[in-house]
């Protein structure tokens, strides 16, 4: 039995549609990323999945129980964790208390090892948490039951970057204990790390399902390169370069104050293999190489088409 | 059961015993006003005898010159009738309301909870003032009329309490109603605030006239702070068509907030 089977779900507001017939199936013991540009729909799905709103059409399962027959799903969530888009607590009680009563609703087998890793001040109450630290609460009350499906809407915002690689690790070792995780996310580069596989969600439907690996091969590389010289010989037209931009500097200076005489800039998206990118510039004198992760949206636009329903 | 009423019921605590402090120096300060008033001549049963009737009703007005008489419109009419009804409707008004506005709800549903079960465990959380507060007065106001050289009958003086209990919870229950069918607080509580006083109003206003029917459905109907004190009327019946409302506002609650999208 899949732990989420989505199918055909649908929610309208009026005359927006959040979600527009999204169907996919997460399975057993994988690492799930649900992308999309903010306002896609991601939290409409997730607060459909929990059961905290119906849908206009369409349904859901979660481990089995229908999203819309409450007494099924009140039993399926003894299994869930879910950490909400902006998790919020009892202001008055602190980290312990709320521990406290989510243990005695729904268990706490792994608390002390998940307070080893996410460490919140317990006795201080939650009035006076940092953005972080009820992030690391939530998070931990989300896992702190063992339970065989998390859902987890924007993990990783409010963490700095230190938790969220320790966030990271904890997610793939989760997986490998045989936890399945569904979590959503506006940032390629933060699912690439961690997700088996992806769904890309725009406007409130689904554009694709991939394995993590298709989907960046195909979303590519941003590059920029700086090399000396006028770079009209650099061969741009090949295999996985797109949109290439060349422009030309004189009279630029290097870092360490030299005139370099004549720079060209060269930025493009490149999709092809790392191999031929060197090779492209072979014989040129290279000032400075920057490759980074396409930004999410640019991966939209190049795959997806821009402004059929924007 | 019960852990998410003792879990809220808690931090009740604090906020009811400071409520409890603040309704019994009212209390002990109408007690030590009473025998200076009825010593300084004044015939205060005249005086509001020149009251109109309405408002001698709406005031709880009768035996003014009691001690009976006196606290069961200047207390308990007052204090508990209008002012902790208000308060218990405001503070239910909250109960599901501000969770919602402040996104808390949806942790507390990723719980193994049913969503009639967290209605009613946090209106359960009400009984916390209110179990405090009538706890906590009537030893305040016995000792005090003791003092003062007074007597009050003991029976009537409980009673008085023990009978506010269910119209405290009728108008908690008002409270829980607005909080469910709104998605902010603010205006659940103004909503149930407004309610709750104005089917005071009501039932007061419209008591001799033709659209006294109105009042059947306010809860100040069926709890007579005056009748319990000065004539021993316990209203049993009342007690429990309060009751009776509170099962009704609570279940409606329950159903209504376990069909609902929380936004």
């Amino acid at each position: 039995m899949a732990p989420i089977k989505v199918d055909g779900l649908t929610r309208r507001y009026g005359d927006v549609v959040a979600n527009d017939g999204v169907t996919f199936t997460v399975e057993a013991g994988e690492v799930f990323g649900y992308l999309g540009p903010n306002g896609a729909g991601k939290t409409t799905t997730i607060r459909t999945l929990m059961g905290l709103q119906s849908p206009t059409a369409g349904t859901a399962r979660v481990l089995g129980a229908d999203v819309r027959d409450e007494r099924a799903l009140v039993a399926a969530r003894r299994r869930i964790g879910y950490l909400p888009a902006s998790p919020a607590f009892d202001e008055g009680a602190t980290g312990r208390e709320i521990l406290d009563l989510h243990a005695s609703l729904k268990g706490d087998r792994r608390r002390d090892e998940l307070l080893a890793l996410f460490d919140p001040p317990l006795d201080r109450k939650v009035r006076e948490y940092s953005t972080g630290n009820v992030q690391k609460l939530g998070l931990i009350q989300a896992f702190v039951h063992d339970p065989d499906l998390v859902i987890l809407d924007e993990p990783t915002s409010g963490l700095d970057p230190l938790m969220q690689q320790r966030f990271n690790e904890f997610v793939r070792e989760e997986r490998d204990a045989g936890t399945t995780v569904f979590f959503s996310s506006h940032v390629l580069s933060e699912v690439r790390r961690v997700c088996d596989r992806v769904a890309i969600l725009r406007d409130g439907r689904l554009l694709t399902i991939e394995d993590v690996e298709t989907l960046l091969d195909r979303s590519g590389k941003f590059v920029r390169v700086r090399l000396a010289g006028d770079a009209e010989a650099v061969d741009l037209d090949r295999n996985g370069v797109h949109d290439p931009q060349v422009s030309t500097v004189t009279g630029a200076q290097l870092a360490d104050g030299a005139d370099a005489g004549t720079v060209t800039e060269v930025t493009f998206t490149f999709t092809g293999d790392v191999n031929d990118l060197v090779g492209a510039f072979a014989g040129h004198r290279l000032l400075d190489l920057d490759l980074q992760e396409a930004p999410l949206e640019d991966v939209f636009m190049r795959f997806y088409g821009e402004g059929t329903d924007a | 059961m019960l852990e998410l009423a003792r879990f809220e019921g808690r931090r009740k605590l604090k906020g009811a015993l400071a409520l409890a402090v603040g309704l019994s120096l009212l209390a002990a300060m109408d007690v030590w006003v009473f025998p200076s008033v009825t010593a300084s001549g004044v015939d205060l049963e005249q005086f509001v005898e020149a009251y109109p009737p309405a408002l001698r009703r709406m005031m709880g007005i009768e035996a003014f010159g009691s001690i009976e008489g006196f606290l069961a419109s200047q207390l308990y009419v007052f204090a508990w009738l209008i002012l902790l009804g208000l308060y218990l409707a405001y503070s239910a008004a909250s109960l599901i309301a501000d969770d919602v506005e402040r996104g808390r709800m949806d942790v507390t549903l990723s719980l193994p909870v049913t969503r009639s079960r967290v209605v009613a465990e946090k209106y359960l959380t009400l009984l916390v003032p209110v179990l405090v507060v009538n706890a906590v007065t009537p030893v305040v106001v016995s000792v005090g009329v003791a003092l003062v050289g007074e007597s009050i009958s003991l029976g009537r003086l409980i009673a008085v309490h023990a009978l506010s209990v269910p119209y405290l919870l009728a108008t908690g229950g008002i409270g829980l109603l607005a909080s469910v069918a709104f998605d902010r607080a603010s205006v659940a509580q103004r909503v149930a605030m407004g309610v709750t006083f104005g089917l005071y109003l009501a039932e007061s206003v419209l008591a001799g006239t033709d659209y006294r029917q109105v009042g059947l459905l306010a809860p100040s109907r069926y709890y007579d702070p005056t009748a319990i004190l000065v004539r021993g009327e316990y209203d049993l019946a009342g007690a429990a068509i309060l009751l009776g409302m509170v099962a009704v506002l609570v279940g409606a609650s329950a159903l209504w907030f376990g069909r609902k999208d929380v936004q």
